[in-house]
């Protein structure tokens, strides 16, 4: 391949430019003349019978417009879907209620809708809606959500709404060969996604009657499910997608956008709703704490014969993502090691605590925190090192996942990205504070891009040449921040031999841009990225076709680059773009181009025993930190970081990087101080003055390591980051812990009141 | 659930320029809601969070008798003088570290530049972090109304949880604070969640220092308890004797025994006993050494 120019170059986006100076326009930061105020009428209770709703006294309010409950809502309950194409069966559809009817199933559940003139007159007139409730006993534990008898969350005979299995090789005969066997349950919390924009819109009907949705949003193919809750066609309702504020996965399923579509059709007139802090981390998406109990077995030099895993997850009030959240977990349960014996079983469990879905990892992170934490035990045990242990076990090119036996053709950077990172840490701190001790940790791990093959994903793209050498792109792809839109501006400027400036990109529009499927799954630069390439370089093509025929040189001598058609062998002699771009348009030949790529197709596997391909790829890191834990506090200050991934091809080093330091960030708050108490179904910490996150005076330097080993599947060898970024973190933390003070945190997140307590307990 | 991005309340709104003018007010609406604002830091908060109904605001930031600082023996800082302001004062910083160190703990700048000493104390949180570091240095408080004024220990002015001693036509118009002694240590400590939060525990410790002995000493914590609290039992360990190490190590423990932690969101009573010991000792030694004293 020619040199690149602009793949690989650390290129300043613009939508940074815009977001550094305030003048990036959000979904909310948006009116319309006549705009009306939406606002939701939120569950009191977890769990309760609705006797009765009195929405009179709101209706009477003047200013108010509308107020609606579910009797009001054509279509109240449809099926939770995220832009799947294909049938994938009843294991993964989950009931999806617009409005609490009858019932409520967790606190901040939707009860009513109502619009106002004012956003002053909606909160007020809000409060004079009547409910009267009959509480239920509910149930809050998964574990006992799930034994007979149990208090039923739903509808239906069981709170467990989904289960996975794998298995391989004889477990009972792992065991019994096993040298030593370690044992022991760790548990992760609910976490917020903590976005700063909250979930927000505005929906208006435009001149074609079409309900329009200017919303933040993760899934703009939601608007099917918009418009089937309406009862309309689908083409008449269109998603207006935004740079988003942060997703994390919260933006994922539908927000705001059918609350927004229904007070506008009911009113005729557009609406905004913009949900408060509180309402965001009181009744959206959380993610699944897990209970997860693990038997490991090894020989004494370390080897593992032998893994058994069973987690248990809680769904919360509502399916929404969570079967595929436990699915990914299972497939992630054994991490990447070699295991000849596996038995992994997974629950995921209905309660009525706040619903669970995507975040961020999306059932990664979890059995991360548990496996690695149990490698270092082993390692420990056994007196292995910590890079050691992972060195004899790891998973390499050519070999299978243990869970699924998948096998990696493609590199797999292990034990590369872990000798890396271990080793940018270099020796350990020395500190005079005698109170003060200090560790290192060492966590592997592997997470999917690109989304489960059975779902049959596709992503297109168009690409337009104008005839002064501009370019025009529409994609349907939403952009959360991580620069998912600039890097399609990139590949196609870099195929077709213009600069980023001369790149124009429409984006997230469901009416008028190529859809490219979701922004979740890690997957955009893999699959929009190879929609923009085909595209791009079917156009590439055509030129060079043209600028053969002009120049008399052979298609095969020809490349494009800095706005000419170069000869190869004589860079001297070009045909400037332009020249081709005229003689094309004279003759006709078409210089657009919308083109689909297709990720790999399988079937929908034997959920109860998962085999074969069930994702595309992964991608392979590393974490290594040190930390220092303070003896008398309990307090942790984290010394380094050092994250280390195979990112196949870095597209924008700058975003990557900017991925692998938020993203041992967002982990770092999950290892050490974030938790969304929610305490028998009432969440305690409703606010960011309970719920903490890290700060930019709290962030330690943080050092990334890019391995471009150029094996991945999308645009010249990338493979996906965002994800797999944050999952890793915790456990190399946690080890980290262990490694100071010898203490073992079983339970995220690590605070300095849990290490105390268990330091002293280890004394006593 | 309430809704933080705004306030739905009605209320009357003035911004009087003379003091005489907000007394006058405080005065004539004192049998009403009425709520005196500063920087509006707690206030605004609690009403949009916990719903506290107001009917007359008056706003203070414009009475320009009180938004200077007067550096005469000691300091005199008016009710409308921002923390950021305190902040930058070379006199906060060199003489009066445990305050300097005490506002620069609290949240980010942007409340910095809002917030108020005045609001801090009157706010009456048990987790307020100018508070010790007031009492270390025997702060009075001037407090007017239209009928006279007093001035009281800012010890007796906080009776409990976001409740002081201030009658209803009253309001605070300026805190004093004493010239030091001129071998005082001092140093405040706060352990938050992350480096910019409402406190697991606050201190502020003072010692006096005349050759090897303390002559006088204040411990006082915060969140451990209703309102601050000064450690007495274990500040009459340290007073009138030689300082040494086990000295330090027994008035920390006895510190962590005279306190009455609670669980809450942030932390637990448990962890808040050992954490208090920890803290009392670390800043003892570094008040003894900023006194002058020696470090064994
Ligand atoms: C994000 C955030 C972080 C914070 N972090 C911290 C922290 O780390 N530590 C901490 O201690 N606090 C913190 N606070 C609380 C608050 O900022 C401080 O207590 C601040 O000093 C209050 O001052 P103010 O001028 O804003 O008070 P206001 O909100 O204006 O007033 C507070 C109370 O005092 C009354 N009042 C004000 N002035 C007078 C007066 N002259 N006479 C009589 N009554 C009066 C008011 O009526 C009100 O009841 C934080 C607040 C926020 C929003």
């Amino acid at each position: 391949m020619s040199q690149l120019k602009i793949i690989g170059k650390p290129i300043s986006r613009d939508d940074a430019w815009a977001k550094a100076k305030g003048e990036l326009k959000y979904a909310d930061d948006f009116s319309l003349p006549g705009m009306l105020y939406g606002k939701v009428l939120h569950s009191k209770y977890p769990a309760a019978k609705i006797i009765s709703i009195n929405t009179e006294k709101a209706k009477q309010f003047s200013g108010v417009r509308a107020v609606l409950t579910a009797g009001d809502v054509p279509h109240n309950e449809t099926v939770t879907r995220f832009g799947q194409s294909s049938e994938v069966g009843k294991g993964f559809e989950g009931l999806y209620r617009v409005l609490a009817d009858k019932k409520v199933r967790f606190m901040g559940e939707a009860i009513a809708l109502l619009a106002a003139d004012t956003e002053e007159i909606a909160e007020e007139a809000i409060n004079l809606i009547e409910v009267e409730y009959e509480p239920l006993p509910g149930v809050f534990d998964p574990v006992e959500a799930m034994q007979p008898g149990a208090y039923l969350v739903g509808e239906v005979d069981s709170n467990i709404i989904a289960q996975f299995g794998c298995a391989q090789g004889d477990i009972e005969r792992g065991f019994k060969e096993a040298d030593i066997i370690i044992e022991d349950t760790y548990k992760v919390p609910f976490v917020d996604h903590a976005y700063l924009e909250t979930e927000s819109g505005i929906a208006w009907i435009d001149e074609n009657s079409v309900i329009n949705i200017r919303v933040g949003s993760q899934v703009i193919e939601h608007f099917r499910d918009v418009a089937d809750v309406l009862g309309l066609p689908h083409n008449r309702v269109r998603y207006r997608g935004t740079m988003m504020g942060g997703g994390f996965g919260g933006k994922e399923d539908i927000t705001v956008e059918t609350y927004l579509a229904l007070l506008t059709w009911k009113t005729k007139k557009p609406v905004r709703l913009v949900y408060s802090r509180e309402e965001s981390i009181l009744c959206h998406s959380k993610r699944h704490p897990f209970i997860m109990h693990y038997k490991v077995g090894a020989k004494k030099d370390g080897k593992l014969v032998a893994l058994e895993a069973e987690l248990i997850s809680d769904a919360g009030a509502y399916p929404y993502l969570s079967p595929w959240v436990n699915l990914y977990a299972t497939v992630n349960a054994a991490g990447p090691y070699c295991i000849p014996h596996i038995k992994v079983n997974t629950y995921c469990v209905l309660t009525n605590n706040t619903f669970t879905s995507a975040n961020r990892g999306f059932g990664a992170p979890q059995p991360n925190m548990a496996y690695e934490s149990i490698m270092d035990e082993l390692a420990h045990q056994l007196s292995i090192n910590p890079l050691e242990i992972r060195r004899i076990n790891c998973l390499t090119t050519g070999k299978a996942l243990s869970t699924t036996g998948q096998t990696f053709k493609t590199y797999v950077a292990l034990p590369e990205v872990a000798e890396k990172a271990w080793e940018a840490l270099g020796n350990p701190t020395r500190i005079k504070d005698k109170y003060k001790k200090v560790g290192q940790g060492l966590a592997i791990g592997l997470m999917s891009y690109g989304r489960m093959t059975f779902l049959h994903d596709s992503s297109r793209c168009y690409v337009r040449l104008e005839s002064d050498g501009s370019i025009l792109i529409r994609s349907g792809i939403p952009d959360l921040g991580g620069g998912q839109v600039s890097i399609l501006c990139q590949i196609v400027a870099e195929e077709l031999g213009v600069p980023m400036s001369k790149i124009n990109i429409y984006y997230s529009d469901t009416a008028l841009t190529p859809l490219a499927g979701t922004t979740t799954a890690t997957r955009q630069t893999y699959m929009s990225g190879n929609a923009a390439l085909k595209a791009a370089r079917e156009i590439k093509k055509r030129l060079i076709y043209k600028a053969a025929q002009m120049m008399n040189v052979h298609t095969d001598n020809l490349d494009i680059g800095e706005e000419k058609i170069i000869v190869k062998y004589k860079p001297s002699q070009y045909l400037p773009l332009i020249e081709a771009i005229k003689a094309c348009n004279a003759d006709g030949i078409e210089l657009f181009c919308e083109a689909q790529f297709n990720g790999p197709f399988t079937m929908t596997p034997d959920l109860s025993n998962i085999r074969g391909m069930i994702f595309p790829d992964f991608t392979f890191g590393a974490q290594a930190v040190e930390i220092a834990v303070d003896i008398e506090t309990g307090e942790v200050e984290v010394l380094k970081l050092v994250t280390c991934y195979d990112v196949g091809k870095a597209i924008n080093p700058l975003s990557v990087e900017g991925q692998m330091e938020g993203g041992s960030i967002y982990g770092l708050g999950y290892a050490l101080m974030e938790e969304v108490i929610i305490k028998d179904g009432v969440t305690l910490t409703p606010s960011f003055s309970e719920y903490i996150i890290p700060t930019s005076a709290d962030v330690p330097e943080a050092k990334a390591i890019l391995v471009e080993s150029g094996g991945g599947l999308g645009p010249y060898g990338a493979k996906g980051i965002g994800e797999p970024a944050c999952s890793i973190i915790a456990p190399a933390i946690l080890n980290a812990i262990y490694n100071a003070v010898g203490v073992r945190i079983k339970s995220l997140p690590a605070t300095p009141e849990k290490i105390i307590r268990t330091l002293k307990g280890q004394f006593n | 659930m309430h809704n933080t991005r705004f306030l739905t309340q009605e209320f009357e709104y003035f911004v009087p320029h003379t003091l005489s003018e907000a007394l006058d007010l405080l005065f004539t609406y004192q049998d009403k809601r009425t709520k005196i604002l500063a920087g509006g830091t707690d206030l605004l908060v609690k009403m949009k969070t916990l719903g506290i109904g107001v009917d007359y605001l008056i706003n203070i930031n414009e009475i320009s008798e009180i938004k200077n600082v007067e550096l005469d023996k000691g300091l005199k800082i008016g009710a409308a003088v921002k923390l950021s302001q305190l902040e930058k004062m070379k006199a906060v910083k060199e003489e009066y570290p445990a305050l300097y160190e005490g506002i620069t703990s609290m949240a980010a700048i942007a409340i910095r530049n809002m917030a108020t000493l005045v609001g801090n104390i009157c706010n009456a949180s048990p987790a307020g972090d100018t508070i010790p570091p007031l009492v270390v240095y025997g702060a009075k408080l001037r407090i007017v109304s239209k009928k006279g004024e007093r001035v009281i220990p800012l010890e007796d002015f906080i009776s409990g949880v976001g409740e002081t001693i201030l009658k209803r036509d009253e309001l605070v118009s300026q805190v004093i604070i004493p010239e030091p002694y001129k071998d005082l240590g001092s140093a405040f400590c706060k352990k938050g969640r992350v480096k910019a939060d409402i406190a697991k525990i606050n201190l502020a410790v003072g010692i006096e220092r005349d050759g090897d002995i303390c002559r006088d000493c204040r411990i006082v914590l915060g969140s451990v308890f209703s309102k601050t609290l000064r450690a007495y039992k274990s500040e009459e360990i340290l007073r009138g004797k030689v300082i040494k190490d086990d000295l330090i190590i027994s008035a920390a423990k006895r510190a962590a025994e005279e306190i009455k932690p609670i669980d809450d969101v942030r932390s637990t009573a448990e962890y808040r006993n050992e954490l208090a010991r920890v803290m009392v000792e670390d800043t003892l030694h570094i008040a003894w050494e900023r006194a002058g004293g020696k470090r064994w």
